[in-house]
């Protein structure tokens, strides 16, 4: 211990105040646990000061500056004059209010909120690093403590983010104005979804991607959907292709790519978004003092109830490992407060919805056909293409299907892969069968309403099963 | 091309079996038929040969686990070029695979609703009800679904927790507390080095119940004597070791007098009270399966247990004069041919001690043939080898034959078929001393005869009490098939001919 330092005890340290933490905060609060938070940054971690909220604000604002444009089918002529400026704003209000709400939630579950950098000093022990340098810290002799320090972006070597040239997604959730030309690095779900709010607002994007398609993580299939549509709307696609190294050009640059076989392409750009992946944070906590491990990527190990190496201290969210999504940090962190409050708790759940919030829409739940297969079932699936959908084609919208894979043998739902307009939305019904195992027969008995695009869900059980109505 | 060995059905309709102990490693060459592996069943240890020549690639089961007949076991590379193929050999072991996953099957006859929540860890289980598994402490993998379309229900969990307390494991264990039974040895074994005497460290010594019993009198822990000897490849202590082992102790306690070695009993004193009070051993194999079919007993079949005393003065008498003439022929007679003898002649006027009732069929089956079993205490538990058709054979016979089966059975080398197929059993505890006892059945037979000590006992006789040799009988029913006034008179049956052992010549 520091000579001056102040030492305070708590039941549970909860370190990172992001979807994972401040769950898990909130949930401890409510068990009577006596809980401290600290965070470093802001409340609400990057999914709602740099990524999930924000990203799908500029989505929504970028939609229906185009959708305006691309009505005259409809009858409806626009030309809508975007301020850049005005959108952001807009967007950081709503951020703002979301993340006071965290910390409210928080307090009113009885945590101490405190704001510092806590690193461990053993077992038993934290030392909170005040932000600014000379503070003097502080010392937290906890009983149990929850990691939820997230992730950050990845930087590729060479194009260390400067937020001016090279971008980092939550750069490019926040510029001044709408640039005329921007080479997205990474087609992953940040970069689909960033080029897609960007050529929309009248940015001309290019993506160039390591692998050879979008979205690698998905079939074909799904990907061709929004490969495609991100090609009509303007979007230059360059696969096979690294980014090596770029260079200031007037007020722009240029940014160098390299095949397989070496051949070197030039892009001018205004910007660079850089967007390859993320990795957990962990070098703030001063690990070596705790007997945590990390696996191979870096993120902390843990068990079925989060827990890490360390008997007394759990880890949640993105810093726990893959998939790397906010509603998996809810329930870990739910979790986690339960195991130390020594209630029964377990992540037992059978799937881990997905969303990805492109034109249009992914979302997917559970298991593949291929998946179950592996995994000694003997699947069936139905498809609802939906240009068979009346609402969908309300909506303007022809492209996309839902697709149900189930146990030929018992008709248990096993999984839902489904692309389309509010793709995000559908896949709950589907993820709620899962973990209810229902079966076929009870989703196909089930009236949906009409109109709606969850009849698309409704026709592909019943195709599943052969009893198709409108298909 | 690598073969990939299942493990096959190593008794008779045996769904799963343990891996006691590997003699191979990866790397190793195996030749066909080399023993591999010693599996536990649930009735008794069994080699596993290897069912083809080659290098052994990988092993897939540790020591201790728990393996499905069918899972692959080991892979085994046959000709050097490391390509996996699930071919076989030959079609004489096809066949034999096809057949013993038949037996599995067989022997399990709702699969189809176990496939149904069960399929790589997936369970059909709404969340609440995982929930209610996890405080209840249930494996949520082993509860087999009655609910729609054979989901599990919250009265499923309910059931299992309720059922099986003992044998579930919690989903929710606690980090590994498994070093308790490490440091408890290394303790004792601080302590033991303290004096001079060689003492021995193992974690399991094989010896017969006489011998325990001996190593417990003289507070002696089994564990800690020195032996040269092995029974199955692990060590194996016997009476004289013990006595060996004492007085060496005693010789060095006499040394080393005022010193301040507390080790008056071999060590098992340790210096300080170990913290740990309570050490584990995993439920599982003989021992599951005794307890298993104790529960299954004593919970289907309501029993009664009727007591009664033999006069055995005359059939002491006549063992006393045969055991000589047996011995000429190499045989220990025991009393046990006269007792089965005894039985086989009651149970053939009181048949409906020799049935079995068949619950779904609502069927009293009586059987016209007479195995009798006989509970035999070993080390890993309580076994019951068979001595099929008692009624055919001769006491020189039955009196080997007995003391053949007992003593594989001790040395877990009965095979699974032996343990099979009895229609009454005795049991026969007086061997350890005693009277009187409340047998436990050995469903789905209906009765069990238990043999107290014969010894001699203060009998009144014509108004005179008499010492008299006496046997006294412990006969449990199933009073669902039999009432007590039949027990009572099969008990008479019995003891007639065991106070009078030469009608048995008329048998």
């Amino acid at each position: 211990m520091v000579v001056g330092d102040i030492t305070s005890s708590t039941d549970v340290l909860v370190i990172g105040g992001g979807p994972g933490g401040y769950v898990a905060a909130i949930r401890a609060g409510q068990l009577d646990l006596d809980v401290t938070l600290v965070e470093m940054d802001a409340y609400g971690g990057t999914c709602l000061n740099r990524g999930c909220i924000p990203s799908k604000a500029m989505i929504s604002a970028s939609d229906i500056a185009h959708d305006a444009t691309q009505a005259e089918e409809m009858g409806i002529y626009a030309d809508p004059a975007v301020d850049l400026q005005g959108m952001v704003d807009w967007k950081d209000q709503l951020v703002t209010r979301l993340t006071k709400g965290v910390e409210s939630l928080s307090e009113r579950a009885g945590a101490h909120l405190i704001e510092g950098r806590a690193e461990f000093a053993s077992p038993g022990r934290a030392r909170i690093v005040a932000s600014g340098e000379g503070q003097g810290s502080e010392s937290i002799e906890f009983d149990n403590a929850i990691i939820a320090t997230g992730s950050r972006p990845i930087e590729v070597p060479g194009f260390e983010f400067d937020g001016e040239r090279i971008l980092a997604s939550e750069h490019a959730l926040s510029l001044d104005s709408v640039p005329e030309s921007m080479v997205v690095v990474g087609g992953g779900y940040i970069g689909m979804e960033l080029a897609t709010v960007y050529q929309k607002l009248g940015c001309d994007v290019t993506i160039v991607e390591m692998l050879d398609s979008p979205l690698p993580q998905y079939g074909s299939d799904i990907t061709d959907v929004v490969h495609e549509r991100a090609e009509e709307l303007g979007i230059d696609f360059h696969f096979g292709q690294r980014a090596s190294e770029w260079e200031e050009d007037g007020d722009g640059l240029v940014v160098r790519t390299e095949d397989e076989d070496g051949n070197l392409t030039a892009f001018d750009a205004e910007k660079c978004l850089v967007a390859v992946g993320r990795e957990p944070v962990t070098d703030t906590l001063n690990l070596d003092a705790v007997d945590v491990e990390t696996d191979d990527n870096g993120c902390i190990v843990t068990d079925g109830q989060t827990r890490t190496t360390e008997e007394t201290i759990f880890a949640v969210g993105d810093v726990a490992g893959e998939p790397m999504l906010a509603h998996k940090a809810f329930k870990e962190g739910e979790v986690a407060a339960e195991v130390v409050a020594g209630e029964p708790s377990a992540l037992d759940h059978q799937a881990v919805p997905a969303a990805v919030f492109t034109d249009p829409e992914i979302g997917t739940v559970g298991m593949t056909e291929a998946e179950a297969e592996e995994a000694g079932f003997d699947p069936i699936t139905g498809q609802m293409p939906l240009r068979a959908s009346g609402r969908a084609l309300s909506l303007n919208e022809k492209e996309g299907f839902v697709r149900v894979v189930a146990d030929g043998e018992s008709g248990f739902i096993l999984g839902a892969q489904i692309v389309g307009p509010e793709a995000s939305e559908l896949v709950a019904e589907l993820t709620l069968a899962i973990e209810m195992g229902a079966t076929l027969e009870d989703v196909a008995q089930t009236i949906h309403v009409h109109p709606t695009l969850s009849e698309a869900v409704h026709e592909a059980v019943k195709g599943a099963k052969g009893e198709s109505i409108h298909y | 091309m690598a073969f990939e060995f299942e493990l096959p059905d190593v008794g008779e309709g045996i769904a799963e079996g343990e891996i006691v102990a590997w003699h191979v490693s990866p790397g190793d060459t195996v030749e066909e038929d080399q023993v591999m592996a010693d599996v536990e069943t649930d009735k008794a240890v069994v080699d596993l040969p290897a069912p083809v020549t080659g290098t052994l690639l990988d092993l897939h089961a540790e020591e201790g686990e728990m393996v499905p007949v069918g899972d692959v076991v080991a892979t085994i590379d046959v000709d050097g070029d490391g390509e996996v193929t699930e071919e076989t050999p030959s079609e004489d072991t096809a066949t034999e695979e096809v057949a013993a996953t038949e037996t599995a099957a067989d022997s399990e006859p709702d699969q189809d609703a176990l496939e149904a929540s069960t399929g790589d860890g997936r369970v059909f289980a709404p969340p609440n009800v995982r929930r209610l598994a996890r405080e209840e402490g249930v494996d949520i993998t082993t509860v087999e679904g009655t609910g729609p379309s054979g989901r599990i229900t919250e009265s499923d969990v309910r059931a299992a927790a309720n059922g099986e307390e003992q044998t579930t494991t919690s989903a929710v264990t606690p980090r590994d507390d498994g070093d308790t039974a490490t440091q408890s040895t290394s303790e004792t074994t601080t302590a033991t080095t303290q004096t001079t005497v060689e003492t021995a460290d193992r974690d399991q010594t094989l010896a017969t119940p006489a011998t325990r019993k001996i190593a417990e009198e003289e507070g002696i822990d089994l564990d800690t004597v020195p032996t040269d000897k092995t029974r199955d490849g692990k060590a194996f202590v016997e009476e004289e070791d013990i006595r060996a082992f004492l007085e060496a102790e005693e010789a060095s306690a006499e040394t080393s007098a005022g010193a301040d070695t507390a080790t008056t009993s071999a060590g098992v004193e340790t210096a300080t009270p170990t913290p740990q009070e309570v050490t584990t051993e995993p439920y599982r194999g003989v021992r599951r399966t005794i307890g298993q079919q104790m529960e299954e007993s004593k919970y289907t079949a309501p029993h009664v247990t009727h007591h009664d005393t033999a006069d055995v003065s005359e059939l002491v008498e006549t063992r006393d004069e045969l055991k000589a003439r047996a011995e000429a022929e190499g045989i220990t007679m025991t009393y046990m041919p006269f007792v089965i003898k005894a039985i086989v002649a009651a149970l053939k006027e009181y048949p409906m001690l020799n049935s079995e009732l068949d619950e779904e069929a609502e069927e009293i089956q009586y059987k016209h043939y007479y195995n009798i079993g006989i509970a035999v205490a070993t080390d890993a538990g309580l076994m019951v080898p068979v001595v099929k058709d008692a009624d055919d054979k001769g006491m020189l016979q039955l009196s080997s034959e007995v003391n053949e089966l007992a003593s594989k059975a001790r040395n877990r080398e009965v095979s699974p078929d032996e343990l099979q197929g009895s229609t009454f059993s005795i049991t026969n505890f007086g061997a350890f001393g005693g009277e009187y006892a409340t047998p436990i059945i050995n469903y789905p037979e209906t009765a069990i005869l238990g043999l107290g000590e014969i010894k001699q006992r203060p009998v009144v006789e014509d108004g005179e009490v008499v010492a008299k040799h006496t046997l006294p009988l412990s006969l449990t029913i199933d009073h669902r098939v039999i009432d007590g006034a039949e027990a009572a008179q099969f008990c008479n049956t019995v003891m007639e001919y065991l106070e009078n052992p030469t009608l048995l010549l008329l048998e």
